[in-house]
């Protein structure tokens, strides 16, 4: 009979043109602005590394002021200072870690007419690539003791390899980054994780870096990064060294805890460490650190906040102001056919087919409205991508599996605005229609 | 086949209660072709409507097939309608956007049969009544005879054993409605039971039994004109 009630409501709607245009564009509108938010929000709110939400930890140590804590939600610094990431780096207790910020300079090649362009670096330390699970088309991550010491090695993205190299294999080949000649030990297959899970300083939806550099470069090129630096402390730095050793914080610090037993440890190490520090003069504040889940991680720096909640609540509310009309519209649509399922309900139709038979027509009118909501909301999206000039471009676009939620949702949405005008026509007595159709 | 004994029907609003079939019995057996006749309002389509399972009744007894009603629930009565009941009636009731075919098709469907099986009673009922082929024709390109002989294919389509027939012939003139009725005795010869309702003594008459009512109630039982000119002639 599904075959027959589908065949049915499509007569009924090339019936009433108008009047089913009406409610398709009733659903269209409410799902459209409805999945433009919801889209937005799943969107920001993927979690990259969910395979490795169980061991992987965003590190934060709490040396700042001792009269008032970090002004954000967690009350300690996102980043840590350099000497405290040299220092745990020596720790030999997690699988991986990585210490790493963001940096960047002109890129070229020697032997080609190509001109140099800004490339985002990022200056981390090798476990970078097992740690977040980046895979390589070439070559590998360079050697452990380019984490301590200058050895210029660099790794490529798929997208400045093809810039630079064309796509070839270009492990071994040299490039100038910075002005310092560097060599090509790898190439990472494409990877734009968004939200930027691992580094959610630097705009959480901007894309991944174009090169990464060793950990062990600093002195030797004079790194100062890119984004954010903070501090609480007046220092008196006069020298590159002085900065190193200042409480300015500014390197970002991941481990891979794979067991309960070694995230004890860990803990217990990053305690003493502090009670260290804390005989030497630093971390004035109480004894605090903070070891956050990629997904804990994303929650912490409100990637996705508050006011994007809000929308949510709004346009879903919107969609249930157009569901109401929908149901008024289903109700003078149904009722003028009335006399129809009189007739059907004389032939022999029991009250659930003719139910059935209604709710089908509404889940029709769903689905042509979810097709529409799905235009609406790519021309939503495409709107914000235009206003947010380039910052959206990776969240304000749909998937598949949104897709496929736009339309169920238009379903389940027209499914419910019929449930009481199908009723009502299925209650309809029908000798009254019989004798005065 | 078809007993009803002590029915009442009434139907109350917030401060009147209207008794529209009081005390109401009949028998009607199998193969009978039985005309109902009385004044506006007396209760006839009330009757009909009871008869057809299209409403229950407030009191009484209704037994169809030997099967009380009154423990049927409204799938099984919706089944017991598509199965054993057919309806004519006086505007026709067909569904205007459905070519002929497919309103034949309408109560087959509710039957479960498959394609094959449709489409053999549909093209069979429509070539009864002389349409079979207009069968791809909307109902507003036909004439209103046609269209009562279209709502009579569909009637029969199901090969009900109960015709339920609400003034089959009210709207449409005189040659038509001779027509339709000649079809209707035809139909009834072959065995189905037929309850005509009507405004007009001369079809009336040409039932095997009259039934009157008057004020909800079975006034007068006669034997149909046919039968009487036969016992004369004789």
């Amino acid at each position: 009979m599904f075959g027959y009630y589908i065949s049915l409501a499509l007569r009924s709607l090339r019936g009433t043109p108008i009047l089913s245009a009406l409610m398709v564009a009733a659903i269209a509108v409410g799902v459209g602005a409805s999945m433009t938010t919801l889209t937005l929000n799943y969107m920001m709110s993927r979690n990259a590394l969910a395979d490795k939400d169980d061991v992987l930890y965003a590190l934060q140590l709490d040396s700042w002021d001792p009269h008032e804590a970090r002004n954000n939600p967690s009350e300690m610094p996102w980043q840590i200072t350099y000497k405290d990431a040299t220092s745990l780096l020596r720790s030999d207790i997690p699988t991986h870690q990585v210490a790493m910020h963001r940096w960047g300079g002109p890129v070229n090649r020697d032997d080609s007419e190509m001109r140099p362009y800004t490339a985002e670096a990022r200056v981390t330390s090798r476990d970078f690539f097992t740690l977040f699970d980046v895979p390589f088309t070439y070559g590998g991550t360079w050697s452990s003791e380019a984490d301590n010491n200058p050895v210029y090695q660099i790794v490529l993205s798929q997208e400045t390899n093809e810039k630079l190299f064309n796509g070839e294999n270009s492990v071994g080949r040299t490039v100038n980054f910075n002005g310092t000649p560097f060599r090509v030990v790898g190439v990472i297959e494409h990877w734009q994780p968004s939200p930027k899970v691992h580094d959610l300083n630097n705009g959480d939806f901007l894309e991944s870096a174009e090169v990464f550099i060793p950990f062990g470069l600093h002195r030797s090129l004079e790194i100062y990064p890119w984004g954010n630096t903070n501090g609480w402390l007046t220092e008196d730095i006069d020298s590159y060294e002085g900065y190193l050793g200042s409480e300015y914080v500014w390197v970002q610090y991941w481990v891979q805890l794979d067991s309960k037993e070694q995230l004890e440890r860990y803990r217990d190490y990053l305690t003493g460490f502090i009670r260290e520090q804390k005989q030497q003069g630093r971390f004035p504040r109480p004894l605090k650190f903070g070891l956050s889940k990629p997904s804990e991680w994303l929650v912490l720096n409100e990637v996705v906040d508050d006011d994007a909640r809000m929308l949510n609540w709004l346009s879903l509310s919107f969609l249930l102001v157009c569901l109401v009309n929908a149901v008024a519209l289903l109700l003078a649509k149904f009722l003028r056919k009335a006399p129809e399922a009189g007739v059907r309900r004389a032939l022999g139709a029991s009250r659930k087919a003719v139910f059935s038979q209604h709710l089908v027509e509404s889940g029709c009118i769903g689905l042509a409205g979810g097709l529409a909501g799905i235009l609406l909301t790519m021309a939503g999206l495409t709107l914000i991508r235009h206003l947010a000039m380039g910052y959206m471009d990776r969240v304000a676009s749909m998937d598949w599996l949104m897709m496929l939620s736009a339309i169920g949702l238009a379903i389940l949405s027209s499914l419910l605005a019929g449930l009481y005008p199908a009723w009502r026509i299925s209650r309809t007595n029908p000798s009254i229609y019989l004798k005065t159709q | 086949m078809l007993k009803m004994q002590n029915i009442r029907k009434s139907y109350r609003t917030d401060t009147i209660e209207t008794h529209a079939l009081r005390d109401f019995s009949l028998e009607v057996n199998e193969g009978e072709f039985v005309s109902v006749t009385g004044p506006s309002g007396s209760g006839k389509t009330t009757f009909l409507n009871i008869a057809g399972l299209l409403e229950t009744p407030t009191g009484g007894q209704y037994l169809l097939d030997n099967e009380d009603i009154g423990n049927l629930n409204d799938r099984d009565r919706s089944r017991l309608r598509n199965e054993k009941i057919g309806f004519i009636f006086q505007g026709f009731n067909l569904i205007p956007d459905l070519n002929l075919f497919d309103n034949v098709d309408v109560p087959l469907r509710y039957r479960g049969f498959n394609g094959k099986e449709r489409k053999k009673r549909i093209e069979k009922a429509l070539e009864q009544v002389g349409l079979a082929a207009r069968a791809k024709h909307l109902p507003a390109q036909l004439s209103g005879g046609q269209q009562q002989r279209v709502a009579i294919a569909r009637a029969l389509a199901g090969e009900p054993r109960f015709l339920l027939a609400d003034e089959p012939t009210g709207n449409l003139d005189s040659l038509m409605a001779r027509q339709v009725m000649e079809l209707l005795e035809f139909i009834n010869e072959w065995g189905t039971t037929i309850i005509m309702v009507t405004h007009d003594p001369d079809l009336a008459r040409r039932a095997h039994r009259n039934i009157q009512i008057v004020d909800g109630q079975v006034a007068d039982l006669q034997q149909g004109a046919a039968e009487r000119a036969q016992t004369a002639t004789a």
